[in-house]
């Protein structure tokens, strides 16, 4: 019973999670930005999701205003994300410590603001009442929400969407030549300025995306403060994978979902520790196998 | 011979201060500081300016790390902690005064840093900044973990130590913590610039400038990587001690993200890889804090528009406009205020020869041996 529990719970929240770390691990190839605000996309889209559903933008038909709340969320997001890059971290490219500085405080404002339109409490984030998103399907013994299904099967036809998205386009193609070298791909006559910008746009609107998932599915409210806890996620995720590798931050997600799950349902008062897991896993990686799974060798010489 | 000693370190010391617009300002910065308590400021000025110091040491240890040795660590705040923690139990169990707990703190943290660099600096680049910033949050955890609420106290920390003087009254003691708090700073300080502007700091800028490089010079880059870090665990847990002595807490929120960025945002403000900077940049961050915008505003807004309360979103605006200032600064302003002061001063005086140098007294003295027959 438990170990199904563990499996079934993990499988699903790690086919979300391999969607969070995939942005994270996309502007880090391409770009070699460490983006600390990732998480605040996934934060920022939670509560945007949370204002278009109660205000209802959207007309009457609650599963429908929903959708489109969704996708306004993830495409307001994406935005943001473009026009953060092009303002804060563009500038700063190129320099380690001013680019952590930079997207930490990034974070921070996200948070601030966040606080200050909404204050402390929790708004509900949730799909409309009665659909039948909320209903519980059961998989080997364990009841699991449609809501969750659908994160799951949403988040890998997405993955295996951006695989062939960057496998088989032009786009996809710079991009891996820029995450190759980037001086010669600059050379080649791409035009890598607006290519980091669209990869950040992907990335924020992939973790807004899992945000949407995550917060309407298991936390069911959001908060400000909830930008560190993926950051954390896809972190540890792309870490263990690999950073640069997508196919490392697919396995890795499922890996450390795993973790987390087998410790919050194992280890007695296991819910408050939780959040240790993938800091643990970061720090386990980098101790044994600092490139990760399926990581080039991180080069101690450049 | 006495006077004659006098005389010359005199003239020693105003050739190498007075002269140089920056070091006369730096002098002038803590004749002032030593002056503060005269000013006749009430305690809650006096905890201002005495954060002030504390953060001043968090920080220039900090910039030491990452300014000086290009080492990004985003969790300075574990040795605040682990300073602070490891004090507070040394009294739960021991019963042992905060001054005893001073060294064998420090000699704790320092010992973490050891334990804890040897394995982090494996890495480097974001990579150290995300593994150092993973620490101090899991010792967050294990700390506020409820099964080890007997040893650590959870979320309310260890508290009821004495502090550093507890048998003076409550503005003597505000007075005496903030000469303490200022002593230590200096001391500290200087050590950190003296180690900063060594021969070995100047490994320290080789490994910032070009690890391969340095390390093909022979250098062993561990090592001083090692040292660097030990170094700064060793002062950051200073400045934790002397916190969670002043405050007679340990609690949790010492490890916490927020805190790791506090010396961040202090380096930034003053200028990166100074050392000076951070110090300068402690001073603002205090002031603008808690008092500018915890104190003088609130009570001008009090004033002027008769609220009885603030407005709810207060509190949350302060961390707002700091993050937004590091941003500016960071983007606009990269090199901080007081690279901007010294850059200034220094070019307001001609550059003159080196002999040249010296006040008239020094002159006076050079002139008078070299006319005396060899």
């Amino acid at each position: 019973m438990l170990i199904e529990q563990i499996i079934v719970q993990g499988a699903i929240s790690g086919g979300v999670y391999a969607l969070l770390a995939l942005g994270f691990t996309l502007v880090y190839g391409v770009s070699g930005v460490v983006n600390l605000a990732h998480g605040s996309y996934y934060m920022l889209a939670a509560y945007m999701f949370f204002v278009l559903g109660t205000f209802g933008f959207f007309g009457s038909d609650p599963m429908m205003a929903s959708i489109l709340a969704l996708i306004v969320a993830v495409i307001f997001v994406g935005a943001v994300g473009g026009i953060t890059y092009r303002l804060a971290i563009h500038p700063v490219i190129g320099d380690e410590i001013a680019v952590l500085v930079v997207t930490v405080s990034l974070a921070v404002v996200f948070q601030q603001l966040m606080l200050l339109v909404f204050g402390v409490s929790f708004p509900r984030v949730s799909w409309p009442k009665g659909s039948f998103l909320l209903e519980s399907a059961s998989i080997f013994g364990i009841s699991v929400e449609y809501s969750l299904i659908l994160a799951f099967v949403v988040s890998l036809v997405l993955f295996a969407g951006l695989m062939i998205f960057i496998l088989r386009t032009k786009i996809g193609k710079a991009m891996r030549a820029v995450s190759q070298d980037r001086e010669v791909a600059m050379l080649m006559g791409i035009n890598t300025k607006r290519l980091y910008m669209l990869t950040m746009v992907i990335s924020a609107m992939l973790a807004a995306l899992a945000g949407i998932f995550i917060t309407t599915s298991i936390e069911k409210s959001t908060g400000s403060w909830l930008w560190f806890r993926p950051l954390t996620l896809s972190f540890s995720i792309v870490i263990l994978g690999g950073l640069g590798s997508i196919k490392g931050s697919l396995i890795g997600s499922f890996i450390v979902s795993f973790a987390e799950k087998t410790v919050s349902i194992m280890v007695p008062e296991g819910g408050a520790i939780v959040g240790v897991v993938p800091l643990a896993v970061i720090i386990a990686v980098l101790l044994i196998r600092p490139k990760g799974l399926f990581g080039k060798r991180i080069e101690m010489e450049e | 011979m006495l006077i004659g000693y006098l005389r010359r370190a005199y003239s020693s010391f105003a050739a190498h201060v007075f002269d140089v617009p920056s070091r006369l300002m730096a002098f002038l910065f803590f004749m002032i500081l030593l002056l503060v308590p005269a000013a006749g400021l009430g305690p809650y000025y006096l905890n201002i300016v005495i954060y002030a110091n504390v953060l001043a040491i968090f920080a220039a240890s900090w910039d030491l790390l990452v300014g000086r040795t290009g080492q990004i660590s985003l969790g300075h705040a574990l040795f605040f902690g682990i300073g602070g923690y490891s004090s507070a139990l040394l009294f739960k169990y021991f019963a042992l005064s905060v001054w005893i707990t001073i060294p064998i703190a420090l000699a704790i943290g320092a010992l973490a840093a050891l334990l804890i660099g040897f394995p982090c600096l494996r890495v480097k680049g974001p990579y150290l900044a995300l593994v150092t910033m993973a620490f101090p949050l899991i010792i967050a955890s294990t700390v506020k973990w409820s099964p080890l609420i007997e040893i650590f106290g959870g979320e309310f920390g260890i508290r009821g130590f004495p502090g550093f003087f507890p048998f003076l009254p409550v503005l003597q003691q505000r007075t005496a913590e903030y000469y303490f708090t200022l002593v230590l700073l200096f001391v500290s300080s200087v050590l950190i610039y003296k180690t900063a502007n060594s021969k070995t700091g100047i490994v320290f800028m080789s490994i910032l400038d070009d690890e391969l490089a340095s390390k093909a010079c022979g250098i062993n880059v561990t090592r001083y990587k090692l040292l660097s870090f030990t170094i700064c665990g060793l002062f950051g847990s200073l400045a934790g001690v002397v916190q969670a002595g002043l405050l007679k807490v340990a609690n949790p929120p010492m490890f916490e993200l927020s805190l790791s960025f506090v010396p961040i945002i202090v380096t930034f403000l003053g200028g990166i890889g100074t050392i000076y900077g951070p110090i300068v940049g402690a001073y603002i961050y205090a002031i603008l804090d808690r008092y500018i915008l915890s104190d003088l505003v609130p009570r001008v807004l009090r004033e002027n528009f008769q609220l009885t309360s603030l407005p709810s979103g207060y509190e949350f605006s302060k961390l707002l406009i700091f993050t937004l200032i590091v941003l500016i600064l960071v983007i606009k302003w990269p090199r901080g205020v007081s690279r901007f002061t010294t850059d200034k001063l220094e070019d307001l005086e001609e550059a003159r020869d080196l002999d040249e140098r010296g006040p008239r007294i020094w002159k006076r003295y050079k002139k008078k041996k070299s006319s005396t027959p060899a």
